[in-house]
C-alpha cells in the first residue's frame, strides 16, 4: 500500500513536471516554411537578434550551441513571437500566425542539424544524383570514396544545418556563419576552399583551393589532387578567385524533383555528432 | 557549368609537389628526408643519414617554429614526415603541417569519451593510419584528412594502448590489448583484418604448458604496447611483449609464461610464429619487454649476421641473431642490477632468489620503471654505436596479499615505489654502448632526470640529440658524448626526436609537452 502511494505520488510529480506540447508546428519539418522562416526572422527580429540565430546587441543568440533554452516545443516558441515574453525586452513581433509558425520552424531547425529532420524525397535516386547527373563526386568524397578538392561530406547531415546544405548548393557565394559564440582559440585550416590560383617564379600556374596562409607562406590543394607547399618567396602572384569552385545553380541544372532527392540523400548522411 | 571547367583543370602538376605515393620500395629504402614511422625506418635503427647539421656547425641550432597542439598535454608521439607533409598526433587527433613553415593545412578529429595513449602515425600510399582510444584503426587521405576507411580492433572490449602502427608491404600493423597482448595486421587498402598473433596462448596450443597454474593463462598478459620492427628481406616483424597477469605475484602462473617478456619473429603475411626470444622468464617485476628491437648487419665473431638488438629493461643488453632467434650475447648495461647473477649461454637469466615483491616491500634494481624503457634507443651505423637512455637506480616492489586472488585480467598484485635509500635513487643517462658487445663507450649524465625521459636520435652529423624530462633537449658528439648544443623548451619531454628536410634543408623536430618544436641552423630557410 505504501509502495503504491509512493509510486502515485512519483507519476503525479512527473506529469506535473512535464511540459505541455502544444500545438504542433504545421511546417514542422517543411525545407521550403524554415527557408521563408529564416528570411522573415532576418527580416523581423535581426533588431535585437543576430543574423542566421547568432546573437545580437540586444538579444541573445537562438540556435547557439552549448545554450540551454528555457522555451523548446513548437508552441512555446510560437507564443514568445506572436506575443513577446512577459517581464523582458521581447515585444511582440506583429506577425501573422502563419508567418508566427513559419518562424517558430526556422528556429526549431537552429536547434539540430540537417540529420534531426530530413528532407523529404528519394534519397537513393539521390545518391545516384550525387554520383551522376550532379558531379558531385569529383569533388567531394563520402566514406573514402569521391573527389579530394571539396569538402569531405561523409558526415554532413551530422554538421550543417538543412538550410545550409541548400544555400551551399543554390545560393552564390554562400557563407556559413558561426553561431557566435565560440572562438576557435588555436591555429586551426581554414576551412573555407577558397579558390586560388598562384604563379610561381618561373611562371608556372597552379590552381586549386587554399588550405591555409600567412604573411610568408601558402599550403594549397591543386585541382591535381596534390598538396602544393610554397614560401611566398616562391611565388611571383598569389590571385583569389572571385568565385568558389562550388557550383551554386543546382535548382537549375537539375529538375525539382531531382534536387528534392539530391537533399533527401545529403541530409541523410551522417550521424548525430 | 562552373564544375566542368575546374573538373577540367586538373591536369598534373610539373612543379614539385609533396609525393605521399609511399610505395613499398621507398619505404624500404628509407629516403633520409623523409621520418615515415615511428622509428625512421624498418630496422628501428633512430638514425638520420642527413649531416647538413654536424658537430661543427651545431651550436648555430635555433627554432625555426613551433606549432601548439590544442588541448594536448603531454604529447608522447614521434612526428611522422613525408614529402615536406609533417603529420602529429594526439589521441584521436592528428593534424597535418607544412614542414617548412608549421602552418596547418588538415586536421581529423573524433569524437569518444575514452582517454588513452597516441604514440604516432604511419604513412603508406598516400594514407595516414592512427589507432584511436575507442579501438578503430582509421586510414585517413594524406592531403585532406579524409577518412577512408575506419575499423573496429579485433576480440572482446579490444583496447588501444597507442603503440603508433607500423605500416609494411599493403599492411599495417598495431598493438592491441584484449584478454591478452596481440598483434594485428589490416589490409592497407580496405582496413580488413588479415591475421591477428595472440600473445598467450589458450591451452593445448604451443606455449601453454608454460602455464602451470589452474586457468592461469585467462588473467593474461603481454601487451604489446609499443611499435615493433621488420626486415622486409626476411618479411618478418619483430615485436615486444609485456609482463604475465598479474604482474608482481608469480605464485598462481609457475612456469616461464610465454610468450609474456619475448621479443617475437612474426611472419608478416600470414602472423605465424617463426621464432622467439623471452629476456624474463616468469617475470614478478613488470619489466615489459617492448623496447624498440634494433635491427643491424654486421660482421659478428668473423661471419656477416643479420643481427637484433636490444637493451631490455631488465637491465641486459642482448644481441640476437633475427633470422633464428639464437641468443649470441647479453651483458648489464647499468650497475644497479641485483636479480639475475648473470645469463646462460641460452641467455636465461641466473635469477638470484629472495628479490621477489613481498608484503613489506623488496628493494630490486634496476627499478620496475626500468633500466630503461619506451624511450627508444639508436644505432648508428657509422660509429657502431648502440646508444640509449639507462637508468640506475632500485625500486622497492609489493605484493597486495599472502593469498592473492586475481580478480580480473587488470590485477596487478600491487605496485612499487622509487627506493628512497642512498645510492638506490633513480638517475637518467645517456650511454653509448658498443653495439656488438655492450661495453660502454661512453655516458653523459643527465642531471635532474630520474624519471623514464625520452628517447634519443643518432645523426650522420656526428650527432646524438637526446631530451630529458626536465625540457632541455641536448646535442652530445656521438664519439665523445660531448654537450655541444642545449636548448631548454620550457614543457617536459615525454617524446623522441626526428630529423627530416625539405629543398636541402636539414630539420630536427621534437615533441615537448603540448608543442612540436622545430629546429634548423640560423640563416637557412
Amino acid at each position: 500500500m505504501r509502495n503504491a502511494l509512493v509510486l502515485a505520488l512519483i507519476f503525479a510529480a512527473a506529469c506535473f513536471a512535464q511540459k505541455p506540447a502544444g500545438t504542433k508546428n504545421p511546417f514542422a519539418g517543411d525545407e521550403k516554411a524554415v527557408a521563408e522562416g529564416r528570411e522573415l526572422y532576418n527580416h523581423t527580429c535581426t533588431d535585437c537578434h543576430g543574423y542566421d540565430g547568432t546573437p545580437g546587441e540586444m538579444a541573445p543568440g537562438l540556435g547557439a550551441s552549448g545554450r540551454r533554452f528555457l522555451r523548446t516545443t513548437d508552441q512555446e516558441i510560437f507564443d514568445a513571437i506572436r506575443n513577446g515574453i512577459p517581464g523582458t525586452a521581447m515585444p511582440r513581433t506583429g506577425l501573422d500566425e502563419t508567418s508566427a509558425w513559419k518562424v517558430a520552424a526556422y528556429i526549431r531547425s537552429l536547434r539540430g542539424t540537417a540529420i534531426d529532420a530530413p528532407a523529404p524525397g528519394n534519397p537513393a535516386h539521390g545518391e545516384q544524383i550525387f554520383w551522376g547527373k550532379g558531379q558531385c563526386g569529383q569533388c567531394h568524397m563520402i566514406r573514402g570514396q569521391g573527389g579530394l578538392i571539396g569538402p569531405d561530406l561523409t558526415n554532413v547531415a551530422g554538421r550543417r544545418k538543412l538550410y545550409s546544405i541548400r544555400d551551399a548548393l543554390t545560393r552564390p557565394e554562400h557563407t556559413v556563419t558561426t553561431d557566435g559564440g565560440s572562438h576557435e582559440i588555436h591555429l586551426t585550416p581554414l576551412g573555407t576552399y577558397r579558390a586560388v590560383h598562384v604563379v610561381t617564379r618561373d611562371g608556372k600556374t597552379i590552381a586549386g583551393v587554399l588550405l591555409n596562409e600567412d604573411n610568408f607562406s601558402v599550403q594549397m590543394l591543386g585541382t591535381d589532387n596534390r598538396l602544393h607547399l610554397f614560401s611566398r618567396a616562391e611565388l611571383r602572384q598569389v590571385n583569389y578567385d572571385a568565385h568558389s569552385l562550388m557550383p551554386t545553380d543546382y535548382d537549375k541544372r537539375l529538375t525539382p524533383e531531382e534536387f528534392q532527392d539530391l537533399m533527401a540523400f545529403l541530409t541523410r548522411l551522417g550521424t548525430h555528432e | 557549368m562552373r564544375a566542368s571547367k575546374w573538373i577540367g583543370l586538373c591536369v598534373c602538376s610539373l612543379l614539385a609537389a609533396p609525393c605521399f605515393a609511399q610505395s613499398f620500395a621507398e619505404l624500404a629504402k628509407a629516403d633520409p628526408s623523409n621520418w615515415f614511422s615511428y622509428s625512421g625506418s624498418f630496422g628501428g635503427q633512430r638514425f638520420s643519414a642527413l649531416r647538413q647539421i654536424d658537430t661543427g656547425n651545431v651550436d648555430r641550432l635555433g627554432v625555426k617554429w613551433i606549432f601548439h597542439v590544442g588541448r594536448a598535454q603531454e604529447l608522447e608521439g614521434v612526428p611522422v614526415v613525408a614529402g615536406g607533409v609533417m603529420y602529429v598526433s594526439q589521441p584521436n587527433e592528428v593534424v597535418a603541417l607544412d614542414a617548412r613553415s608549421g602552418r596547418m593545412i588538415w586536421r581529423y578529429q573524433r569524437s569518444t569519451r575514452n582517454g588513452g595513449h597516441n604514440r604516432g602515425v604511419a604513412v603508406y600510399d598516400q594514407k595516414v593510419f592512427v589507432g584511436t582510444t575507442d579501438a578503430y584503426l582509421v586510414a585517413l587521405d594524406a592531403r585532406t584528412g579524409n577518412v577512408i576507411w575506419e575499423t573496429r580492433m579485433p576480440g572482446n572490449s579490444p583496447r588501444y594502448q597507442g603503440g603508433a602502427p607500423l605500416a609494411v608491404n599493403h599492411k599495417v600493423i598495431a598493438g592491441l590489448y584484449s584478454t591478452s597482448g596481440s598483434v594485428v595486421a589490416y589490409d592497407s587498402d580496405t582496413g580488413k583484418v588479415l591475421w591477428q598473433w595472440n600473445a598467450i596462448p589458450h591451452p593445448g596450443e604451443p606455449g601453454s604448458e608454460t602455464w602451470k597454474g589452474v586457468d592461469a593463462w585467462k588473467f593474461g598478459g603481454g601487451p604489446t604496447w609499443l611499435t615493433g620492427t621488420y626486415d622486409p628481406d626476411l618479411n618478418l616483424l619483430y615485436w615486444g611483449t609485456g609482463q604475465a597477469n598479474p604482474d608482481f605475484i608469480g605464485d598462481r602462473r609457475p612456469g616461464d609464461n610465454l610468450y609474456s617478456e619475448c621479443v617475437v619473429a612474426l611472419d608478416a603475411d600470414t602472423g605465424k610464429l617463426k621464432w622467439y626470444f623471452q629476456f624474463t622468464p616468469h617475470d614478478v617485476h613488470d619489466w615489459d619487454s617492448v623496447e624498440i628491437p634494433i635491427l643491424l648487419d654486421a660482421s659478428y665473431e668473423g661471419h656477416p649476421r643479420k643481427l637484433l638488438v636490444e637493451a631490455n629493461r631488465n637491465g641486459y643488453y642482448y644481441v640476437i641473431d633475427r633470422t633464428n632467434g639464437k641468443f649470441l650475447h647479453g651483458a648489464p648495461f647499468v650497475h644497479s642490477l641485483t636479480w639475475a647473477d648473470g645469463l646462460t649461454p641460452e641467455g636465461r637469466p641466473i635469477v638470484v632468489p629472495g628479490k621477489e615483491p613481498t608484503l613489506t616491500g623488496n628493494v630490486v634494481c634496476p627499478p620496475t620503471q626500468g633500466a630503461t624503457n619506451w624511450p627508444s634507443p639508436s644505432y648508428d651505423p657509422e660509429t657502431h654505436a648502440f646508444y640509449l637512455i639507462a637508468t640506475e637506480g632500485c625500486s622497492i616492489n609489493y605484493r597486495g596479499s599472502e593469498n592473492f586472488q586475481p580478480t580480473s585480467v587488470s590485477s596487478n598484485g600491487t605496485g612499487y615505489i622509487e627506493s628512497p635509500n642512498e645510492g638506490q635513487r633513480w638517475q637518467n643517462y645517456v650511454r653509448a654502448l658498443d653495439a656488438l658487445s655492450g661495453k660502454l663507450i661512453w655516458e653523459y649524465k643527465q642531471i635532474g632526470s630520474n624519471h623514464y625521459g625520452p628517447g634519443l636520435m643518432s645523426t650522420a652529423g656526428g650527432l646524438v640529440f637526446a631530451g630529458d624530462n626536465q625540457g632541455v633537449l641536448t646535442a652530445l658528439d656521438a664519439r665523445a658524448g660531448k654537450p655541444l648544443w642545449h636548448f631548454s623548451t620550457g614543457e617536459k619531454i615525454t617524446a623522441s626526436p626526428m630529423a627530416y628536410s625539405v629543398d636541402g634543408q636539414e630539420y630536427i623536430g621534437l615533441i615537448s609537452g603540448p608543442n612540436v618544436i622545430v629546429f634548423g641552423l640560423a640563416g637557412s630557410q
